[in-house]
């Protein structure tokens, strides 16, 4: 078996873990954090592949662009849980829909 | 060969622990340790720029962002904890998983890799970036715009008569 099937397992691996605690918490705080390992899985299985077809300077140019998405993606979710936190006084994300108007 | 194993074996362990740990500041921490791993990953597969911004930018910034955001509510978390059963069920879960994909998803990417185009391999970063892709620059400059924008949208400003009273909205 090649390297590269193992490891894209062990990325399929750590993508359920990732919506696992997506899935299992209703902590904003757990949610991003689920969120940031999906994405971390999603950059290994980038980066591997350019690897993998010789292709790692556009992998790594692309990965550049994703990394800063998931900065302002995170910068943006974690603006909602200070705001969430401030108007009911927990991080509860069935709670986020109190923010609106 | 080993060394690569490692290291992913060391981010599943990590993943692992910045769900299941019981205090979000060690989900934290534990999330800048898996930013860590990938980036050496990254340097191990070729790609140092990748690990550089990875280690600087997930490992450094956006934990320091989350370690902020979980010291302000930490106090209220410990207060009213969710139930850990969910969590602690974790492991099984992702053993199940393991032991069932094991069956499908390796032949799976076998066959993937078996329609791989190799690429030329050729230029550097600098044109790539630069050169070849500036929509994508373009679309970054955009994006961060986005989030000053998101922010300063959840952040608004006091209304000059409100100052003082006190009220927190």
């Amino acid at each position: 078996m090649s390297t590269f099937a193992i490891d894209w397992y062990i990325i399929a691996l750590i993508m359920f873990i990732g919506f696992y605690s997506m899935l299992a918490s209703r902590s904003i705080v757990r949610q991003l954090i689920g969120l940031e390992i999906i994405s971390k899985a999603a950059m290994l299985a980038l980066i591997s592949a350019g690897a993998l077809t010789d292709n790692l300077v556009y992998a790594q140019a692309l990965l550049i662009t994703m990394i800063v998405i998931e900065v302002v993606v995170v910068a943006a979710g974690l603006a909602l849980l200070v705001k969430n936190f401030r108007v009911n006084g927990n991080a509860d994300v069935w709670n986020l829909d109190s923010l609106k108007g | 060969m080993t060394y690569h194993t490692l290291l992913f074996a060391l981010a599943v362990c990590f993943a692992l622990w910045a769900v299941m740990a019981k205090k979000l500041l060690t989900s934290a921490i534990m999330l800048a340790l898996l930013s860590v791993t990938v980036s050496l990953i990254f340097f191990n597969l070729g790609a140092p720029w990748a690990g550089v911004f990875e280690l600087s930018v997930c490992a450094g910034l956006i934990s320091v962002l989350f370690i902020g955001a979980v010291s302000l509510i930490r106090t209220e978390d410990q207060s009213r904890p969710e139930s850990r059963a969910r969590f602690y069920a974790l492991p099984l879960a992702a053993a199940i998983f393991a032991i069932a994909a094991w069956f499908y998803l390796p032949a799976f990417f076998e066959e993937l890799a078996g329609w791989k185009r190799m690429g030329t391999g050729g230029g550097n970063i600098g044109l790539a970036l630069w050169d070849m892709r500036r929509p994508d620059l373009l679309g970054q400059v955009l994006m961060l715009a986005a989030g000053v924008f998101v922010i300063k949208s959840v952040f608004p400003r006091k209304p000059q008569a409100s100052r003082g009273t006190g009220v927190n909205k």
